[in-house]
């Protein structure tokens, strides 16, 4: 999914993004049941994946074992500034797809490939998703509780990690290009960058041969640092305080100099070192409190402090993130209009904007073949017909597989 | 420019040529901001670290190298400040904002993470410093942005990570919701200030006009787990909560334990489905799992979870995790040890691709670094030098090149503008100067007894 979603942010930078996809092998954000209609079975286009993952593109279906399909796809990449693709080792090679071939199309190509492993190595076909790279990284391990041995996301965190640093990769290759002339390869490892996200935490082990504490929400150098209960089922306020001046902040907010004068208390480092009293003593206080009146107490106090939200909160109930537009509405062409999480680049002259929410394989068939490579109608009929430029006007030959990002 | 450090030998050499040389950012940037330095200044660009006389307090963040606090000890700081160049600076006197805005005039980006508003109070904003250079890139990570009602909140990596949806959505349902290790909501926001940065030079360079990028952890949080968002919640209706190590929506998918560990196994497409399935009736004549009631996508199996849990941990404990990882990999499914960061540190896929780089440090020290997020075939990533000491560039800076003499010079620092000596001197005024710094410990140093005693910055 890293690969889907570096698209996605160039096209909501203005970048032309056309993605190439066969019915025999859909992007997996369209394999998609509607919960409430399972019998509909697959519905690629409803998909909340799809435009979370490919809005803002051009669809285009072509049957890249043909030859006339690999042509077609050497011609678009000439006419690109940047190619990504997530193939496995080798696949694109025996398509005649391969750097080489793609870059007589095109000698100035950036092309990225996106992995799990890299695209060297001993395990360069080993296939992972998201959560497999947080087990893989270390990152499962050395978070959470102390009692819990394997913490996962449910947002598959190294796909979103990856796409941003792939992001940044092919930038400096532009960058790189507009000074130079010279195109390049990227080799984008899932793994790699999951790693280097969490470089300074795997520090400890290599400089100092001890495997980092699981620490939960705890730190080493602030307390209270935590999640603390709120009124309501699974409501929570996370609360940070660093130093003497927050200390004594969130002790008058709260009304209690008992913890200011509490020689546990004392100092930052009494404050480390007795957290679990402390979280105690706080857990005691926020617990029948509403987590928003508390929070903005709090912020009124100086002290960091922020609800845990769900996605619900964060639309009905942030206005900081309603004040700043941050959920897009997108146009949808069966839906009329959806909503997303928005694009958090902040540029403030060339602000982005996303195009359609994402549609069928083969939507933009006719203006990427016909417009931008000049095939004529009856040439695309033909290859149509043989198969070679696909649609989604017959139905998805195989609906392989389960439905996740 | 002249680096000032002697760079760092190793594979890829450094005679090749990097993405970024040639740009010069200055970085004012706490932690939080730190990443978006390293991740320009590894890929060559002249990264200047502005730090505050006596050095960032960022530099006593623990752990420590070998266990003993320094100003070049924290890991920390040493992993995000790899490449950098550092001068100290004292930007509240009125030499010190005469010197920044000779270094702003001459830079192509600013990293900056001040609460919003605080450069402006100094006549340092980017209102001010794109009369000066209008094709300057001023890109600010604070915790919520630069508008909207809650700009001047108090925000950290946990709090950023709470109100943008991360933390209800990682641990396990019976747990309090649970932050990811290492500061994930700070690395994300500096992910996107650097893409973000580039895009806006790239502007930059093709138009002559710079902009103010405004980065929100918040939203960056919010952003990264879009695929639990509002596209699919007002979908299906669905709030995404923490579940433990079992994905929503792929089933089966977690943690199976195996004899001597835990091993991540995720099925997402139904041939995979299909061939654990074979696995596991091969390996224990079980054919359970063949039933066609469970073929087909993760919805169909969806209802039956607990159940082919059950079956699966049977399966999973008859191997170790290496053999349920090689021999599931053989046969294309996604089967991933859970590893713990001396077995990272062991990996035989990265070792084969020399993913740690060992960088020399002062003393002869060498320290193994995690490397490259991505191999860029004709500029690659490159760690040139350690992460520098306080003020280790002033001369090279204030002297080659914004020519200032050497008597300038000494009188800048005997007034405290640059001062750059160590230990520092504790600040004279009680510090609410900086809300981004609040979140810092106070600096402890060792005082010459001996002892411990608190320094600024209060």
């Amino acid at each position: 999914m890293a690969g889907p979603w570096i698209g996605r942010l160039m096209a909501y930078c203005g970048a032309e993004v056309i993605k190439v996809e066969s019915r025999d092998h859909p992007d997996v954000t369209r394999q998609y049941i509607p919960p409430d209609a399972p019998e509909r079975g697959v519905e690629t286009q409803l998909s909340p994946w799809l435009t979370d993952w490919n809005a803002g593109k051009r669809f285009v279906g072509l049957d890249l074992r043909h030859p006339e399909g690999a042509s077609i796809a050497r011609r678009l990449a000439a006419r690109c500034d940047i190619v990504v693709e997530n193939y496995s080792a080798g696949v694109l090679e025996r398509l005649g797809l391969g750097l080489a071939e793609l870059r007589r199309a095109r000698p100035d190509l950036i092309v990225l490939s996106s992995s799990g492993y890299g695209a060297t190595g001993p395990c360069r076909h080993y296939r992972t998703w998201g959560p497999n790279l947080e087990a893989l990284s270390g990152l499962a391990t050395v978070s959470g509780f102390p009692h819990r041995p394997c913490t996962i996301t449910q947002y598959a965190y190294p796909d979103v990690a990856s796409a941003l640093h792939g992001l940044f990769a092919v930038l400096c290759a532009l960058e790189y290009r507009s000074r130079t002339g010279q195109g390049q390869h990227i080799d984008l490892s899932q793994f790699e960058v999951t790693v280097a996200s969490m470089g300074h935490v795997l520090l400890e082990f290599l400089a100092n041969g001890v495997e980092p504490p699981r620490l939960g929400n705890r730190s080493r150098h602030a307390a209270p640092h935590g999640c603390y209960p709120c009124a309501g089922g699974d409501r929570w306020i996370a609360i940070a305080v660093a130093s003497d001046d927050g200390w004594e902040s969130l002790c008058r907010a709260a009304g209690k100099p008992r913890w200011r004068s509490d020689p546990r208390f004392a100092t930052r480092e009494e404050r480390v070192a007795n957290a679990a009293a402390l979280d105690e003593e706080v857990s005691q206080w926020t617990r029948t409190r509403d987590a928003y009146e508390l929070m903005h107490e709090l912020q009124r106090a100086g002290v960091a402090a922020g609800v845990v939200q769900t996605v619900e909160d964060q639309f009905l109930r942030d206005p900081q993130l309603a004040a700043r537009g941050f959920f897009e509405r997108i146009s949808h062409a069966r839906k009329g209009e959806v909503v997303a999480n928005g694009i958090p680049l902040g540029l403030t002259e060339t602000p982005g904007r996303t195009g359609l929410a994402g549609s069928a394989i083969g939507a933009d068939n006719e203006y990427v073949l016909g417009t931008l490579l000049g095939m004529r109608a009856a040439e695309i009929r033909r290859l149509a017909d043989a198969g070679v430029v696909q649609g989604e006007h017959a139905p998805l030959s195989a609906c392989r597989g389960a439905n996740t990002g | 420019m002249s680096s000032g450090a002697e760079e760092i030998e190793h594979r890829g050499g450094t005679d090749r040529p990097q993405a970024l040389a040639g740009r010069r950012v200055l970085e004012l940037a706490d932690e939080s901001g730190v990443y978006c330095g390293k991740l320009l200044a590894d890929m060559g660009a002249d990264v200047i670290k502005i730090e505050r006389p006596g050095g960032d307090p960022a530099r006593f963040i623990p752990p420590f190298w070998g266990g003993e606090p320094g100003p070049n000890r924290s890991l920390f700081f040493l992993y995000t400040n790899t490449s950098k160049r550092s001068i100290t600076l004292d930007l509240r006197k009125p030499r010190g904002r005469h010197l920044f805005r000779q270094l702003a005039r001459r830079a192509h980006l600013i990293v900056e993470t001040f609460p919003p508003g605080y450069l402006d109070a100094l006549g340092l904003g980017y209102a001010s410093l794109r009369e000066l250079n209008p094709e300057l890139v001023f890109t600010s990570i604070t915790g919520f942005g630069q508008t909207g009602p809650h700009r001047g909140f108090k925000c950290s990596d946990l709090v950023a990570s709470a109100l943008g949806g991360a933390l209800h959505l990682t641990g396990a349902a019976k747990d309090p919701p649970v932050a990811l290790a290492g500061w994930q909501a700070f690395i994300t926001a500096c992910a996107f200030a650097a893409a973000s940065s580039l895009i806006a030079l790239y502007h930059a360079s093709r138009t002559g006009k710079g902009q103010r990028v405004d980065i929100s952890l918040e939203e960056c949080a919010a952003a990264a787990t879009h695929v639990c968002g509002a596209a699919k919640w007002l979908d299906d209706h669905i709030v995404p909560r923490r579940g433990g190590t079992r994905l929503f929506a792929s089933v089966p998918s977690g943690a199976y334990p195996c004899r001597d560990g835990l091993a991540y196994l995720m099925v997402n497409r139904v041939h995979h489905w299909r061939a654990l399935a074979r696995w596991v009736a091969e390996v224990t004549g079980n054919n359970v799992l063949l039933d066609p009631l469970f073929d087909g996508p993760s919805a169909n199996r969806q209802p039956h979870g607990d159940f082919l849990d059950a079956v699966l941990t049977e399966f999973t404990s008859r191997f170790t995790v290496e053999e349920l990882y090689r021999e599931g990999q053989k046969r294309h499914l996604a089967i991933t040890p859970v590893r713990t960061a001396a077995a990272v540190a062991g990996d035989d896929q990265l070792a084969a691709r020399d993913f740690f780089v060992p960088v020399e440090h002062d003393a002869g020290q060498t320290l193994a670094y995690p490397g490259a997020p991505y191999r860029l075939d004709e500029t690659p990533w490159r760690i040139r030098w350690p992460a520098p000491r306080p003020g280790q560039h002033n001369r090279g800076v204030y002297g080659s090149e914004l020519k200032l003499t050497e008597a300038e010079i000494r009188s800048l620092e005997e007034e405290g503008v640059i001062r750059s000596g160590w230990p520092p001197l504790a600040h004279p005024e009680p510090s609410r100067e900086s809300a981004s710094w609040n979140s810092l410990p106070a600096w402890r140093v060792r005082g010459s007894a001996g002892s411990w005693r608190t320094a600024g910055p209060r």
